[in-house]
């Protein structure tokens, strides 16, 4: 069953590599369009950005607690979590709110629509090219074998059913690309930010989401923390670094 | 081997190594964690060009990978002074994190030289 295919070099030239390089070039254009986009309606919230610091403060509180002696750490966490005036004490009726607001949010919806429709419609344009151009033949020659099930997913069009399944069509190379890019695209674009979407969701709904769950969920993680105060201990610390300096 | 250091950051200290209280620097972790990744992408790209051009097929292809994945964890434990603990949580984190992350790549790759240096 091994016989060998020779294939035209013409493939070669006309198939693989202008396929990987249109690939490479239309990722590299959505990044840079995404930036462009997403720096014209900038215009962060105030009350957002400031419901932000306020998590960002609990957090620090809640991470360097050990330092602060007791009282003093039990001062801010009151200063956090009191019931009527603390930074983190949102009432239930006001949460629901937020979150309602969020999602008819024109801006936010639009943003979203737009962040899908960027990812989705140069993959879809793509797919339809190489359908269109590139069916018909063999393209490539995968380097490991696989079994006979997957031989109607990389070979739709080719029509000979002897040929061995690691002879695939240019729309599984179409595949392989979209999916072995990603890691290249995430050197030399600096962060992941072109092909990956759903970290880019999270990020979005992040925003969305803090004011109304995490501020709960700050202050209930700093009700329950445990405060440990490292004074006593920092003398066999000192001990320890002093000896270990000495020695 | 030196291509793995390419990113050009260097790493920073991110915890104290002393007894029972460590602080981490968030910030710095997440700049060695960003290093781990890339090294591991940039090797698993260049172990498929290697692959590819070596004409390697079927298994032996994937045991390459494996055997590219360890070496860029030598690598790593290596720059890392072979103590994970200033550096980073755990030694999973060094040797383990992102070992699958880099297959699709290495396949594209793969597929890519080997096409290229022997069926055409």
């Amino acid at each position: 069953m091994a016989e060998d295919l020779v294939l035209d070099t013409a493939i070669r030239d006309w198939v693989l590599i202008p396929l990987s390089v249109v690939m490479v070039l239309i990722g590299i254009l959505r990044y840079f369009v995404s930036k462009l986009m997403r720096s014209s309606n900038q215009a962060p919230d105030p009350k957002m950005v400031k419901e932000g610091q306020v998590i960002i403060r609990a957090r620090n509180l809640r991470a360097a607690a050990n330092y602060i002696p007791a009282k003093s750490f039990r001062a801010r966490r009151v200063y956090f979590s009191n019931e009527e005036n603390g930074l983190l004490y949102v009432p239930k009726g006001q949460a629901q709110n937020a979150q309602a607001q969020m999602f008819s949010d024109p801006n936010m919806a639009m943003d979203m629509m737009k962040k899908n429709l960027s990812m989705i419609i140069p993959q879809t344009l793509t797919f339809a090219w190489v359908n269109f151009f590139f069916s018909g033949f063999v393209a490539a020659k995968i380097p490991f074998p696989l079994t006979q099930r997957f031989r109607s997913m990389l070979q739709n069009g080719i029509d000979l059913s002897t040929v061995d399944v690691s002879y695939v069509s240019s729309r599984s190379w179409y595949f392989l690309n979209l999916f072995g890019l990603r890691g290249l695209f995430s050197l030399i674009l600096g962060e992941e930010n072109a092909t990956d979407d759903t970290q880019r969701m999270m990020q979005m709904s992040g925003f969305g989401f803090d004011p109304t769950k995490s501020l709960g969920a700050e202050k209930d993680s700093l009700d329950i923390f445990q405060h440990e105060w490292a004074l006593p201990k920092f003398e066999q610390r000192a001990e320890a670094v002093l000896k270990k300096l000495v020695s | 081997m030196a291509g793995h250091d390419e990113s050009s950051v260097s790493r920073k200290k991110s915890s104290d190594s002393v007894d029972e209280i460590s602080t981490f620097s968030a910030e710095n972790m997440q700049n060695n964690a960003k290093i781990i990744y890339y090294s591991r992408t940039f090797m698993s790209i260049i172990g498929g060009v290697v692959a590819g051009i070596l004409g390697f097929t079927g298994l032996t292809g994937f045991i390459f990978y494996f055997l590219v994945m360890a070496i860029t964890s030598v690598g790593l434990a290596a720059k890392a002074g072979f103590s994970a603990h200033p550096y980073f949580d755990s030694w999973n984190q060094i040797l383990l994190d992102g070992f699958l992350g880099g297959l699709l790549s290495f396949v594209l790759f793969w597929t890519f030289a080997y096409d290229m240096v022997h069926i055409f």
